[in-house]
């Protein structure tokens, strides 16, 4: 709930922390309500007001529903930077999940569920067993999503504590709102799962088909979704399913709607009788048409489902074609789809009124949206032969308006024309000349280069034409360059004259000694070659007859169309891309063989096997990176920084798969790898890892800068926010100049107490860090106590026991950390004084070794140590006592982190 | 499921931010409002609903000006997120009366309130007003609608319709009236939106209504309500040749391709009497909606002429014939029609006498402008534009300007001829006598014609 990452740096006004302290412990209950939401406010501005916890906290044993439920917020917000003070919230939340109000009982589960600190998530589960089996369906509905969240934190405490059973119990519960949501927390527990827990037998189809009925909107979205995972056994079974589910076609959320068509869709593969299937594509016409009625933002969605769903059956909405011609006012997105899917269900009847439309179109404002047009005209001549004729004459009425883009656009499918249609309609050829010096963009140019070149034979002033060019040629791009070259060829092969000869031994001249470009003198040498060994075969190469191309509007490979279909309604359907391409976290359940369909025919809709061959290259390139995404998902410290994932998302119009490039290459420096602080996804290419060390008494920030961007990068300067130890840059920044792919090491010296931050201390440290190409980049790192431990920490026996007697027990304080196991007293002693903390004394008792040690922080601020454990039996304990016990919490952490690593 | 919920002002400041499931980092509304802003390089074109970044998905949507965004990493229904999105705009508008950034900031807490019911670890739980009325504690402050854009397709009765209480809708359903009891009143409106394409001859190449009829109420009780619609109305088309001619006298036997209806609406008895009937819950909600393909008469008749009239020069007229009747006015109508790029100057002659009409030549955009306060039905307006081109024209002057397009709204007036012949509302005592008000309206949404 931070946001506003502007006011990260501002400092917050004098003296507010304290009055809000006040405030939250007066005596008056209006008081302290209003003081909670000025806390809250803060908050979410992004101020840090973690320092008030307990004062909060206090308030959150209360009657009123209004301020404990601000009181729930601000934990969320802040538990997990305060672990041991959440603790404190422990008891009211137990005992609020057997109050005698619903509400409170729901809110407190509800809450415990989103703290996701180890120590509550242990106390949640008693309060949750309750809650699942509770009176009230409120309380039912908040429990099942409840175990959701806690199989998210803890899996296994989630099967060993029986909680999937309960929650598949719930299935069958009376309360509509209560099966739905269970069944949204079984098929997300299933998704993270790899083997099968939630599993839709015919006996739980029938359940939740009639559950659907009393859902709401939202929990028969839920539902549909889970059902369409199931396999009907045969054609009757899924005509059953479909009759259930056609109501939903009248419902007023586009959401409802498309989930049905879904599950429809997929039924329909299992129905044999072509009646059924006839009048069911007759059903559901009318509803997504009507989607189109909604927000264009749904059109949208709808749009790109309905594209793929006219790939698969186009009769759908063979009809209807008039709908999808754009609006006026319709935004940019809504019209390219309209574009796609009119020329989808371009056919020879209704050509004639496309055409009229694509006519309009192409005289409109925008340039893309005009472009598009041109080019849909090309489209459906190559598709519709018949129409060709029409479709040329439309192409040459926009020629001769003579806007530039539309000429260019038009000799571009012009060309693709001539290649669909060869020895038809050369006869335009003449007027397309005309606008011959208007071209200035490569693949107009190309194409009509490779207009003339192929039609040499029936231009008289083909070399002409081609010589114009020529003067240019070492400027022009190298597709253009390619083009000139193959057409001078063959004109010269067609018209051996003089001037062609001439123009042969420019170009080939051009193209051999005085390029840089290997394509282009590969090719060029290949001609000349050609030419002067054996001209007539060399007519057979060049001048061979070409296969004829084909209607590229049903793009979509037949395996991939599939997969998207059985995805229709998700984000998949929307991007055309399978959802592993962009998922970060994939389903890794293996299907076995019988789930295929009984029919066995075309491999049906089962998840992966057929991808994989398929033409797109987005699984193989991404699958490496999400591999280490799969593993049991730990409760992670540090917010989870996103997979280095390329952008896949290329999301313009035409399906362009090829950009697509996996920048993962960390850098490993000797040593152990420094912590990614800000990933290259999120700093636009930019990746900083860093830790604070300790060298020769004095504290740096070690930090590693990698260029993953495509541009140098210099300028780097560094500023720390407030932190509890005042830690700041003594210095500034040495980072030179990064080039692209290169990355830069460096020590930056710190220094302490120069901006401290009040409150109770914490870890954390929020760093900026900016460059002159890029905005600045704002991460926070964790300090570890250890780096501020003095070689002066040193101590004798005798001061030792001095110290630790003048200082009274209240300053004592202790934990048990269960997880260490101590396998060598020396070894352990070894590393903890690499760290400063030095060994006074050790005393054995019973089975226990007790070990005391000394350690002091900056300002002469000793830490007396004392641990206690069995060798080779898990179990540390640890007790410190120190002038500042609120320090306590970061020394655990620390030594913790240290002993466990 | 979503992973964090977030609105942003147009400057792409936070106003409300939530995160429900913690695995997307919080810089996320900067990242997307970058992206969104500069979705081409020239800032110029529209950033689509649903796009992925860096793995993170993110699905928009625009209300009054307003962002509100959904992320999330997993393959979710966008359909979902768009609706939830929509509804949590209404739902909040429900509660502050308002929706504005002023009204979110003042109301965070209550905003976040709302939020925590409405999701719970991304899934949603419900986004009905009546149901979330239980759960919800904190009190609305209400603040002042000011002259912001209301929100909703109600907010047309806000202007220039004095017969409409225009408090009403900016009211909220939950906040308690300062002057003692709340006023018992629902609404009932019938909003049909039409798109119309003419032909450069005048012929109608496509025409369609998307109507809806909203209801909002605010009666104490939650009685049941009955809605009687034309006895005549039939649902799908094919079932009978559309021979009749339904103008706007409403004569004609009403054909709606495809209706849909919100959950409430029990169809009982529509089969047999076309009544449907309902317990409203709070809030604005559409009890209905319906398209419309079947032929109907255009409100409008647009006449465009172009001539050139000398070298460097020509001449447009333009023509609105409004076909409906005198006892109806439109209102807020305005005429835009792109002009060749290379136009240099234009000048307009307006008819004589003409009050309440503005003419502007937008030179960004090459674009005219004519904009009209009424037309009342069966009267015609005239705009004679000259202009003027640094060079000789090629000939083909109608390809490279237009078309013509238009909006409008036009209050008590609906072309599809659906009635609400009754809103009968149970009683609960004799003297019970709530205000009832049933209001027609229709708008432009593509009105166009090519020259």
């Amino acid at each position: 709930m931070s946001g506003h990452d502007s006011k990260y740096f501002s400092t917050t006004k004098k003296g507010e922390i304290p009055e809000l302290k006040e405030e939250l412990n007066s005596q008056y209950k209006d008081k302290r309500k209003d003081a909670v939401k000025k806390v809250i406010a803060a908050m979410t501005v992004g101020k840090d007001v973690s320092s008030l916890f307990t004062d909060v906290v206090n308030c959150m044993q209360t009657e009123n529903l209004e301020l404990k439920k601000l009181v729930y917020l601000y934990l969320i917000n802040y538990a997990k930077s305060q672990p041991d003070l959440a603790i404190l919230a422990v008891n009211t939340f137990v005992k609020d999940s057997q109050d005698p109000n619903p509400l409170i009982r729901a809110l407190a589960v509800r809450t415990m569920g989103c703290i996701r600190v180890d120590k509550i998530t242990e106390y949640l589960c008693d309060p949750l067993q309750r809650c699942l089996k509770d009176d009230d369906p409120y309380v039912r509905k908040t429990a099942a999503i409840c175990v959701a969240k806690l199989y998210d934190i803890n899996a296994e405490l989630v099967e060993d504590r029986g909680f999937l059973e309960a929650l598949k119990d719930l299935i069958s519960d009376n309360n509509p709102m209560v099966v739905a949501n269970a069944v949204a927390a079984l098929a997300e527990i299933q998704e993270n799962s790899t083997r099968p827990i939630f599993e839709i037998t015919s006996h739980t189809l029938s359940k939740l088909l009639t559950a659907l009925n009393e859902c709401t909107e939202w929990g028969q979205v839920f539902i549909l979704d889970a059902l369409s995972k199931y396999k009907a056994a045969d054609a009757r079974e899924a005509e059953n399913i479909v009759e259930r589910v056609t109501p939903r076609l009248q419902h007023a959320n586009c959401a409802v709607v498309l989930s049905a068509v879904k599950m429809i869709l997929l039924q329909m593969e299992l129905i044999t009788s072509t009646d059924v299937v006839r009048n069911l594509c007759k059903k559901m016409a009318p509803p997504l048409v009507t989607l189109l009625s909604a927000e264009p933002e749904i059109q949208y969605v709808a749009l790109r489902n309905i594209n793929l769903i006219v790939q698969k059956r186009p009769t759908i909405l063979a009809h209807e074609i008039k709908v999808f011609f754009c609006k006026y006012n319709d935004p940019i997105y809504v019209k390219m789809e309209k574009l796609e899917i009119m020329i989808k269900l371009a056919s020879d009847r209704n050509i004639d009124q496309v055409l009229l439309e694509f006519k309009e179109y192409a005289t409109e404002v925008d340039v893309d949206f005009v472009r598009k047009a041109v080019r849909a005209i090309g489209r459906c001549a190559i598709k519709l032969e018949r129409a060709a004729e029409r479709c040329i004459s439309v192409l040459l009425e926009l020629i001769k308006i003579k806007v530039n883009y539309v000429v260019q656009e038009a000799i571009i499918v012009i060309k693709d024309i001539f290649r669909r249609y060869p020895n038809t309609y050369e006869s335009i050829i003449a007027t397309l000349c005309e606008s011959l010096d208007t071209l200035d963009e490569p693949e107009a140019k190309a194409s009509m280069i490779w207009i003339i070149g192929e039609y040499a034979e029936r231009i008289d002033n083909a070399d002409e034409l081609l010589e114009s060019f020529l003067e240019t040629f070492p400027e022009e791009p190298p597709l253009v360059q390619l083009q000139l070259l193959t057409a001078t060829v063959k004109l010269f092969l067609k018209k051996p004259t003089e001037g062609p000869q001439q123009m042969i031994q420019v170009v080939l001249n051009n193209a051999t000694v005085e390029t840089d470009n290997p394509d282009l003198r590969d090719r060029a040498y290949i001609y000349w070659r050609l030419l002067s060994t054996d001209p007539e075969s060399a007519k057979d190469v060049v001048l061979a007859e070409k296969p004829v191309i084909s209607d590229d509007s049903n793009q979509l490979d037949s395996s991939l169309l599939d997969e998207l279909l059985a995805n229709i309604a998700t984000l998949s359907s929307v991007y055309h891309k399978p959802p592993d391409a962009f998922v970060t976290r994939v389903k890794t359940i293996q299907r076995t063989e019988e789930e295929d369909f009984p029919d066995g025919s075309e491999g049906g809709y089962s998840e992966s096997p057929s991808h994989a061959a398929g033409a797109s290259p987005p699984p193989t390139a991404s699958s490496a990176p999400y591999a280490s995404a799969r593993q049991p998902p730990a409760a992670p410290a540090v917010p989870a920084a996103p997979a280095p994932v390329p952008d896949l998302l290329d999301l313009g119009m035409e399906n362009n798969n090829n950009a697509i490039v996996p920048v993962d290459q960390p850098a490993t420096p000797a040593g152990p790898p420094l912590p990614v602080l800000l990933p290259a996804s999120t700093g636009q290419g930019l990746q900083i890892c860093a830790q604070l060390v300790r060298r020769d008494g004095q504290i740096f920030y070690n930090m590693l800068f990698e260029n993953n961007s495509q541009i140098p990068l210099d300028g780097f300067m560094i500023q720390f926010n407030k932190n509890t130890f005042g830690l700041a840059a003594a210095g500034p920044l040495q980072v030179p100049l990064l080039q692209p792919r290169t990355s830069a090491s460096t020590l930056l010296p710190m220094v302490l107490f120069q901006n401290i931050s009040p409150g109770p201390p914490n870890t954390l440290m929020q760093v900026a860090v900016k460059n002159n190409q890029q905005p600045v980049w704002y991460f926070s790192d964790n300090i570890s106590l250890l780096v501020f431990f003095t070689e002066e920490g040193r101590m004798e026996r005798s001061a030792f026991l001095e110290t630790w007697k003048s200082l009274p027990d209240s300053n004592e304080v202790s934990i048990d950390l269960p997880g260490i196991v101590i396998n060598s007293v020396d070894a352990t002693l070894e590393r903890l004084a690499a760290y400063n903390m030095f060994f006074i004394a050790k005393r054995k008792h019973a089975n226990q070794e007790v070990l005391y040690l000394s350690a002091q922080i900056p300002r002469g601020i000793p830490f007396l140590i004392e641990l206690t454990a069995v060798i080779w039996i898990p179990g540390l304990k640890c007790a410190i006592k120190t002038p500042s016990p609120e320090m306590a919490p970061l020394f655990f952490e620390a030594i913790e982190r240290l002993l466990r690593s | 499921m979503i992973s964090q919920f977030f609105v942003l002002s147009q400057r792409g400041d936070n106003i409300v931010f939530r995160d429900y499931r913690g695995d997307i980092q919080k810089g996320s509304a900067e990242i997307f409002f970058r992206k969104v802003k500069f979705w081409k390089e020239d800032g110029k074109e529209e950033a689509p609903p649903v796009f992925n970044l860096d793995g993170v998905n993110y699905i928009h949507v625009k209300v009054v000006g307003l962002l509100f965004v959904a992320t999330t990493r997993n393959n979710l229904p966008p359909s979902l997120v768009l609706e939830l999105l929509q509804r949590v705009a209404r739902v909040i508008k429900d509660y502050l009366g308002v929706l504005n950034e002023d009204s979110l900031r003042k109301n965070f807490v209550l905003v976040y309130e709302l939020l925590d019911e409405v999701i719970d670890f991304g899934y949603v739980q419900s986004t009905s007003t009546e149901v979330l009325k239980s759960y919800i504690f904190n009190e609305p402050i209400v603040v002042d609608a000011g002259r912001l854009p209301s929100l909703g397709p109600a907010a047309l009765f806000m202007q220039g319709n004095k017969r409409m209480p225009g408090t009403a809708v900016t009211k909220s359903v939950v906040a308690h009236e300062t002057g003692g009891t709340k006023r018992e009143e629902i609404f009932v409106d019938v909003i049909e939106k039409i798109s119309v394409t003419f032909s450069s001859s005048g012929y109608i190449l496509t025409s369609e209504i998307d109507g809806t009829i909203q209801m909002k109420s605010y009666l104490s009780g939650n009685p049941e309500i009955r809605v009687a619609l034309n006895d005549d109305l039939t649902i799908g088309r094919g079932g009978r040749s559309i021979y009749d001619y339904s103008g706007s006298s409403g004569s004609g036997a009403v054909i709606l391709d495809d209706c849909n209806f919100h959950e409430s609406v029990h169809l009982d008895s529509f089969d047999v009497d076309r009544t449907l009937s309902l317990v409203p819950p709070d809030g604005e909600f559409p009890v209905m909606n319906y398209r419309i393909t079947q032929e109907f008469k255009p409100p409008f008749r647009i006449n465009t002429l172009v001539e050139e009239s000398e070298h460097f020069k020509a001449e447009v007229i333009l023509k609105i014939r409004a076909e409906f009747p005198s006892s109806v006015t439109a209102n807020t109508i305005v005429i835009e029609m792109p002009l060749p790029t290379y136009t240099t100057r234009v000048n307009f002659e307006l008819e004589p006498g003409a009050v309440g009409q503005r003419t502007d030549f937008k030179e960004s955009n090459k674009r005219l402008e004519w904009s009209l306060k009424k037309i009342v039905g069966e009267s015609e307006h005239t705009l004679r534009v000259k202009l003027t081109f640094p060079q000789e024209l090629h000939g083909n002057i109608t390809k490279e300007a237009g078309p013509v397009s238009m909006t409008f709204t036009i209050p008590m007036y609906n072309p599809s001829g659906l009635q609400v012949k009754y809103l009968q509302i149970a009683k609960k005592t004799k003297t019970y006598n709530p205000y009832r008000w049933v209001r027609y309206v229709t708008q432009a949404n593509s009105y166009v014609a090519r020259i």
